[in-house]
């Protein structure tokens, strides 16, 4: 056996209106270079000017993620040559990242998962290259875009773990609405460092990169065929080249080429940005804007809110419907009920709709009074949903709708009895089954033809106590 | 007529109509095509142009930007072959902000390849030659644009300054050439050599006509993140503020009379002996002249650290003329194969060394050595001369040992003390101080200048210093009388 | 002395060639530089000066606000080459994926 080393390298594209470095769009455009500052270009004489949003938004994920903040920003140019580079540099952040030394807590199975992250930092995407037979094509849009790279400790031990942290990563990403985290459009993308050591050692094992992976279950794919690879290469006795592989449409990796020396980037810091402090209260400021993160929602619901495991995942994975829920309750809400609105009325609404929550005509305000309504013994659950889903249909206020219908629930067991006898009497050969043939299921029947003689308002715990007396009843005497 | 006139004496042609500024125009770009072959300032001179009605001083003022500035839809090589055919798509803005003003561009000047030399002769169109002696160099690397102005084709000219490429040929050239504060002038559209070192600087035949191009051209610029904020004061309207006390120092180890007593260079010894002449005459108008003594080690790392660091951001700057997305594809059947062929047949070979020795001074291994030790005694040497500036007002020196050098004159470079004094106005670029070159003697026919430095965003100061000393030279607008030519 | 070698291989990455007459240059200028240099290792306590960047300390530096300003068009992207396709840049093509 062997223990699996894993450190994950994640690029995370920010959303901003212009890009990190130019005042150009910072938007998916499908018409090539439509999106192209001079400064993208790399153009002689052209100087970088910061974006102050994608700065924010990049500490603001590295206080997220728990990291120690700098002083100051200042920016590090990156050299090497390749044509998706223009400037033949790429400005990013060596000497003071936007965060280190941080960790993110990951749910993995019904554990938590630390994962360490060594640094976060802010620099530039490149353009993009589009390869043919013959020919590459460049298309510019994509250089210069904020990109936030963020590094872990080789800390991970298995694909599941990559992908839980990966996946919450990405909730991170989108609670904080710092980046919509596509990665089918390339905005999160992952390179991975896996090595195998031998159970026991302290000694690493030889690194093997895998680079640019989008989707994430190809991240498990990647590295759960690459702990078959190495062990059964290590089983033989032989040596784990140090390389850079690639994942295949098979779900298998192919080498891409040995890792040579190491490239020198020959970092310097950038000259064209001046350090620009970072003032104690900003930071302070910035911290207390963050959200509660999906974790921790998570564990107040089933902590604190004694709600389902599973129920609690579902509320606490997005965090407009989170939010939505917390607000739900801030009225008073009951918390069973709000979690069975919430979970099944809204979210099948929102699904059905195709739209976010905060489209939805309801708000939580509304919701909590109809869910007071029910609370109380108003109106039936039953009825409480189905004026939901009319009320998101008419667009009107559900507690009009119920004063409109004249809703109500009829509680009082004298007013039922005398329409469950009704009942009885106009069905009397339901009865007889019952009374003659023991026949239980004529229960349901006089439930529902209570219901429908109710207008529904009946109570339907209360009336099958009773509808079960009253047969009871019919059943002693007939004797 | 025109020619070697000043801004303010064309602005009194123009306001008295005299002449119009079409006529003004022309007169100038047929002076740049008669000085052409013979002193060869210019890469592009413009045959017309679409003068934009304003009532700044500079409306209808023709000068020359060097061909390093971004200038839309106007060629635009950094006297380079590997741009030889580049015309940019934007404008920089200090050609935004003339252009705004009114002020007519006659041409482009020439300078040294990338601006990265100081000869005035590696341009790829060939070299400069000094207007007061066609075979001695102007020096560069704004070569052509000090040359312009010393022919007296145009008031004044914009160049570059990253160690003294505007400082130095305007000494050699009998002109003015003024370096603002770092940040005081926007660097955007300006071809990168070492960012943390250029300065857009200004060449002009007196000290107000710099302080009005200045004027115009300073203040914040949202496209250049180190630029200033914008100051309400005009340094044209504090040039004559009483200097009375102020007080300059020399450095006894680049200029001090003793330093040099036992030289057998008779035209060294000229200048030494002028300079401290002009001290006098200095002294006698109110000045507080003296003496301080700075560690002769640090002076000699001047030059050696300027070296690393310029080159160090230079091959990172141009590392995006690769032929790829502009410049002159090389040809190829891969991408390595377009891109050497690219850049081993664009840049020359000065450009090429200067390149692999900025390139290995970064290097992972080198850079604590090199890189990194050569920023720290750029700081040690802005600490001191800062410290410095507390009790004085400016320093003042020649800007170089001698006149003009030759085209075959072989630079003594090694010697600890040419080392020094043909190379201490890199200390304005260290620092970012304001620094500016006026002429203040003729040795041998041949103009001298002298410089003056002073602290971090007193550009009005040194302005102000400046323009006194000009009046006991004796040289203000001053030109090579050279050529028949009357226009 | 650094040997050509060495030097063939800084200018290889940073692609271009030189000729053998230069490289002869280049190897006196880097004697020369590095011996200027290995005097300034020799300053007192250098090793505890902070590096400096910039030329000074500027206090009037704005990042800028996250708004959409100057862009150019597609052709003044494409103005300075003749190599396009589908209005993309055409090179040969890039094998290497990554580096």
């Amino acid at each position: 056996m062997y223990k699996v080393v894993i450190g994950l390298e994640v690029h995370c594209e920010l959303k901003t209106k212009s890009k990190n470095f130019s005042s150009a769009p910072n938007t998916f455009s499908t018409f090539p270079n439509s999106n192209v500052a001079a400064v993208d270009l790399g153009l002689p004489g052209i100087l970088p000017v910061v974006n102050k949003e994608a700065c924010r938004k990049a500490l603001l994920t590295a206080m997220a993620l728990n990291c120690q903040n700098p002083d100051e920003v200042i920016f590090d140019r990156k050299n090497y040559f390749y044509p998706d580079l223009p400037k033949g540099y790429q400005i990013t952040q060596v000497t003071k990242p936007m965060g280190v030394n941080g960790y993110l807590d990951v749910l993995v199975g019904d554990k938590i998962k630390r994962v360490k992250i060594h640094q976060l930092h802010l620099e530039e995407d490149t353009a993009s290259l589009e390869h043919h037979p013959k020919y590459s094509l460049i298309d510019y849009n994509r250089s210069g875009i904020p990109l936030i790279e963020i590094v872990t400790e080789p800390c991970i031990e298995s694909g599941e773990e990559a992908v839980a942290f990966l996946e919450d990563l990405r909730d991170v990403f989108l609670f904080l609405g710092v980046s919509e985290a596509k990665s089918n459009y390339g905005q999160m993308r992952c390179d991975v460092n896996i090595s195998l050591m031998e159970e026991g050692s302290t000694k690493l094992g030889t690194k093997v990169e895998m680079k640019n992976i989008n989707a994430f279950n190809n991240v498990k794919v990647a590295i759960e065929y690459e702990i078959k690879r190495q062990s059964a290469l290590l089983d033989k006795g032989e040596k784990i080249i140090q390389e850079t592989r690639r994942i295949a449409e098979d779900g298998k990796t192919y080498s891409m080429r040995e890792k040579v020396d190491a490239i020198d980037y020959k970092y310097f810091i950038e000259p064209n940005i001046p350090s620009t402090p970072l003032r104690h209260e900003y930071l302070e400021e910035l911290r207390s804007s963050l959200p509660e993160l999906k974790l921790d929602r998570y564990l107040k619901y089933i902590n604190k809110y004694n709600i389902g495991k599973s129920d609690a995942k579902v509320l606490a994975k997005v965090r407009s419907i989170s939010d939505y829920f917390e607000e739900v309750l801030s009225y008073g809400s009951d918390v069973s009920l709000a979690v069975n609105f919430v979970t099944t009325s809204i979210l099948s609404t929102l699904n059905k709709l195709e739209i976010s929550v905060d489209e939805l005509f309801i708000s939580p305000k509304m919701l909590s009074e109809v869910i007071e309504y029910v609370y109380q013994g108003k109106i039936s659950l039953d009825h409480g949903k189905k004026i939901l889903y009319k009320a998101i249909e008419e667009k009107i206020d559900p507690i009009e709708l119920i004063k409109k219908e004249n809703l109500k629930q009829i509680n009082d067991e004298d007013e039922l009895l005398e329409l469950i006898k009704k009942v009885m009497d106009d069905n009397l050969e339901q009865v007889r089954q019952y009374i003659e043939e023991d026949n239980k299921h004529v229960i349901n029947f006089f439930i529902g033809q209570t219901m429908k003689v109710s207008n529904r308002q009946a109570n339907p715990n209360k009336s099958l106590e009773l509808i079960k007396c009253e047969l009871e009843r019919r059943k002693t005497d007939g004797k | 007529m025109y020619r070697g006139k000043n801004i303010t004496k064309i602005r009194e042609l123009l306001d008295k109509k005299v002449i119009t500024k079409e006529e003004v125009f022309e007169k100038a770009t047929s002076l740049a095509h008669y000085f052409q072959d013979e002193y060869n300032s210019f890469v592009t001179i413009l045959d017309k142009v679409k003068i934009k009605d304003s009532d700044s001083l500079l409306s209808g003022i023709p000068y020359a930007l060097k061909d390093n500035f971004s200038t839309r839809g106007i060629l635009t090589t950094a006297s380079s072959n590997i741009l030889k055919d580049y015309v940019p798509v934007y404008d920089a803005t200090v050609y935004k902000k003339l252009k705004k003003a009114g002020a007519t561009l006659v041409g482009k000047t020439v300078l040294d390849e990338l601006a990265m030399g100081g000869t005035g002769t590696t341009a790829h169109t060939g070299v400069v030659r000094n207007p007061w002696d066609k075979e001695r160099m102007i020096g560069g690397s704004s070569a052509g644009s000090a040359a312009c102005v010393a022919l007296g084709i145009v008031p004044f000219a914009i160049g570059s300054d990253t160690g003294d490429s505007v400082r130095k040929p305007a000494g050699f050239g009998g002109i003015v050439g003024f370096k603002p504060t770092y940040g005081r002038i926007s660097r955007y559209g300006l071809f990168a050599f070492a960012s943390s070192l250029d300065h857009v600087a200004i060449c002009s035949r007196n000290v107000r006509d710099a302080a009005l191009v200045t004027d115009i051209l300073k203040g914040q610029d949202p496209l250049d993140m180190v630029t200033l904020k914008s100051e309400n004061v005009k340094y044209v309207d504090t040039l004559n503020d009483d200097i009375k006390g102020k007080k300059l120092f020399y450095i006894k180890e680049v200029c001090g009379k003793d330093f040099y007593k036992d030289t057998n260079d008779l035209v060294l010894k000229k200048v030494i002996t002028t300079f401290h002449d002009m001290l006098d005459k200095c002294r006698d108008k109110g000045f507080i002249i003296e003496e301080v003594s700075i560690d002769m080690d640090l002076l000699t790392a001047l030059y050696p650290a300027y070296m690393c660091i310029s080159c160090a951001e230079a091959t990172s700057n141009n590392a995006n003329l690769t032929g790829i997305q502009f410049g002159p594809r090389g040809v190829g059947n891969t991408i390595e194969e377009i891109i050497f062929n690219a850049r081993t047949e664009g840049f020359s070979e000065l450009i090429k060394r200067r390149f692999v020795l900025g390139s290995y001074i970064l290097q992972k291994e080198n850079q604590e050595k090199l890189y990194l030790n050569a920023c720290r005694v750029r700081r040690l040497i802005v600490d001191k001369i800062t410290e410095l500036f507390e009790e004085y007002d400016g320093m003042i020196a020649p800007c170089s040992g001698g006149v003009a050098p030759t085209f075959d004159s072989r630079s003594e470079k090694l010697s600890a003390r040419y080392l020094i004094l043909e190379n201490h106005m890199v200390m304005g670029n260290f620092g970012g101080f304001p620094s500016i070159t006026i002429p203040y003697t003729m040795i041998d026919k041949l103009p001298v200048g002298l410089n003056i430095t002073g602290r971090v965003k007193d550009d009005a100061l040194i302005l102000n210093i400046a323009q006194k000393i000009e009046e006991l030279t004796g040289l203000k607008d001053i030109y090579a009388k050279v050529g028949e030519i009357d226009v | 002395m650094i040997d050509k070698e060495k030097l063939e291989e800084y200018a290889s990455k940073l692609m271009f060639k030189m000729k053998d007459e230069e490289y002869k240059t280049l190897q006196e200028e880097f004697e020369i530089i590095l011996k200027q240099m290995e005097l300034i290792g020799k300053i007192p306590n250098i090793e505890k000066v902070e590096p400096m960047t910039f030329p000074f300390k500027n206090t009037d530096v704005n990042l800028r606000e996250d708004e959409i300003l100057d862009y150019l068009t597609v052709g003044e992207v494409l103005e300075n080459t003749k190599h396009q396709i589908d209005d993309q840049v055409k090179v040969p093509k890039v094998v290497d994926e990554d580096v």
